[in-house]
């Protein structure tokens, strides 16, 4: 936890690498591992003020505040929740989240599918993307639906479970060939492609609560690969993707250095999660 | 623009580019479509000879850099230290000497396009062992500052991107790929090798923004945006078939290198028997490919003596030379 501490940069933001620019994911993920410890208050107030001033009119977060464009980080953003970010962004936030899917899903680019007698391209399940007008990825997916699961009990229409469910459909669709996940290109060229560690973590936690042959191949492969995983974000990944299946080995402990902020505090959320606060998980509360 | 290619306007323009947080604008590049000195280097393995090859290589290339910034851009896509997959370390470490030698002040940079943890794909492809005090040299391009570019007549649909600002700022960028075919593109060379500078931060893993902005226009575009820089293609082994990722290692035994990438790439095409006309980005880059291919001055090894005959993609049989 020092080392997220003394990371933050003084206009509140976090860096991916101690000394750099502020960005919004590390800033988000520093706040949710500190949020996880509780008790360390002016970091906390300061990042979020920070996260405050760099959302966009349009409701989405930009990579950067240089960046003149809403991204996938939204959705960690979104994560705080309405208590920490203010229930208008927060509300914002989601409703940007809502609006997005691959451009794969876009009007033009299925009659242009259906032209080329493309049979790789839409099925109906509506992924998310890194960056808008681009396609659909595991990653930016996964957090998206983490990001509407913590709202899906107050939802007041039928849309955020409707997208949680095609989301799911869509990390379904994506699984490679292994067992597990990689950036979503299962196959390129008539080729199998292999999983990461990474993807496959943070798509197993996506899945909570849902359970399929394939989400329980994906477990053993994510099992298997723990001891062995090279990154400290993989290993911090498969760590919660595991135990929100119940299936996290007790036996492997922490091995890989986090190298960046985000590893550090995915590692802290990770570790919070076997204690048993998983903030990724934390639903929000409903307003009676 | 009469006397001006589209690269020397663009470059030689103070247009064109907003820098993001921390940062400063490039100077012109000479880079006319004159004659391209384009250095082949045959060397069968990874071995200490690489030292005098690169001290070599940069002499014959006249290259003046002291006290200039050097950023040397490997090509690192996964954590697969036995396949061919990446830029050797020994070339990258041999390309940093004679930089050093010169005088000049050398930082390596990568921003991977699949996976987001560089150091550790760095550490397993044998940086951190080879380069002392790599950790310290290093720079994630896809974390570092970003600035915006405007693209003034874009080949590709982007209008801007924004780029890792490291690669914008440095005095002279290195190209150091791998050799390697592609599935998308044909091959991989110095000049996709750019698509490392795009800001991963920004667009995410994979890039996929310039899949749609299309790949061989964004590959131009970069060629004609980027600053200074010279390339030196590791070609000792190679990977032939289904590349950039699952093909076969193929051991060409070269190392090429030159101050135009787009010479260069054409060069490399042509020792791996693929026709540099049939590669839609070097279309793009240069318009002309047969000037191109005549403004090439090969020195050391001549193409002939080196070729080795890269296996393609049944997809893409029909740039393979005869």
């Amino acid at each position: 936890m020092v080392s997220l501490l003394v990371s933050q940069n003084l206009d509140g933001g976090w860096p991916y690498q101690r000394g750099g620019p502020s960005w919004t994911e590390p800033t988000a993920y520093a706040l949710l591992a500190l949020i996880a410890q509780g008790s360390v208050v002016e970091p906390v107030a300061r990042g979020l003020a920070w996260l405050h001033t760099a959302q966009r009119s349009d409701g989405g977060w930009p990579p950067q505040p240089s960046v003149r464009q809403s991204a996938w980080v939204t959705a960690v953003a979104t994560m705080l929740g309405p208590a920490k970010l203010g229930k208008d962004a927060h509300r914002r936030g989601v409703a940007w989240i809502v609006r997005q899917t691959g451009e794969e899903t876009s009007f033009l680019s299925r009659v242009q599918q259906f032209l080329t007698g493309n049979a790789e391209g839409y099925h109906g399940c509506d992924g998310w993307p890194w960056f808008p007008e681009s396609s659909a990825w595991v990653t930016p997916s996964a957090l998206s639906m983490l990001a509407l699961r913590k709202v899906a009990p107050c939802a007041d229409s039928a849309q955020i479970p409707a997208r949680l469910d095609k989301g799911a459909s869509y990390l379904l669709q994506h699984v490679c060939s292994d067992g597990g996940w990689n950036h979503g290109g299962a196959r390129a060229m008539g080729y199998d492609a292999r999983s990461y560690p990474e993807t496959t973590g943070v798509a197993l936690l996506a899945l909570r609560g849902r359970d399929s042959p394939a989400i329980r191949r994906a477990c053993g492969w994510a099992q298997a690969r723990l001891p062995a995983c090279r990154t400290s974000e993989g290993e911090s990944w498969l760590r919660l993707g595991l135990l929100a299946h119940g299936q996290l080995p007790s036996n492997v402990p922490p091995a890989r250095p986090p190298r960046t902020v985000q590893d550090a505090a995915l590692a802290l959320l990770a570790w919070a999660a076997v204690e048993g606060r998983n903030l990724f998980l934390e639903q929000q509360e409903c307003p009676v | 623009m009469s006397g001006l290619n589209r690269r020397e306007f663009l470059t030689g323009s103070t247009a064109g580019l907003a820098l993001a947080g921390c940062g400063r604008g490039r100077g012109p590049q000479a880079a006319a479509r004159r004659e391209q000195l384009v250095s082949v280097v045959r060397r069968p393995d990874y071995t200490q000879e690489l030292y005098g090859d690169l001290r070599r290589i940069l002499a014959e290339h006249r290259m003046s850099v002291r006290g200039k910034r050097v950023l040397l851009k490997p090509n690192l896509v996964e954590f697969e230290p036995d396949s061919p997959i990446n830029t050797h370390p020994l070339l990258v470490h041999a390309a940093l000497e004679a930089f050093r030698e010169l005088g000049a002040e050398v930082r390596i940079g990568e921003g991977p396009g699949h996976r987001r943890n560089t150091l550790d794909m760095a550490e397993a492809a044998g940086y951190f062992e080879t380069i002392p005090g790599f950790e310290d040299l290093f720079t994630d391009l896809n974390l570092d500052c970003v600035a915006e570019v405007r693209l003034a007549r874009p080949h590709s649909r982007l209008k801007s991107i924004y780029l890792a600002q490291s690669a914008m700022s440095c005095d002279l960028l290195v190209s150091m790929p791998k050799m390697k075919t592609h599935h998308w593109v044909g091959a991989t060379l110095s000049m996709k090798n750019l698509f490392g500078t795009v800001s991963g931060g920004v667009y995410g893993w994979p890039k996929n923004i310039l899949h749609w902005a299309g790949i061989p226009g964004c590959i131009a575009d970069l060629y004609n945006t980027l600053p200074s820089y010279f390339a030196i293609v590791d070609g000792i082994v190679g990977m032939e078939g289904n590349g950039p990722i699952q093909g076969t290692p193929k051991r060409a035994g070269v190392v090429v290198a030159g101050r135009d990438l787009a010479a260069v790439d054409a060069s490399c095409c042509q020792i791996m028997s693929i026709d540099p006309h049939r590669i839609e980005y070097l279309k793009l880059a240069v318009g002309d490919v047969d000037g191109l291919v005549r403004s090439i001055h090969q020195i050391g090894e001549p193409v002939e003596s080196v070729r080795t005959r890269f296996e393609l993609l049944p997809e893409w049989a029909g740039i393979q030379q005869s």
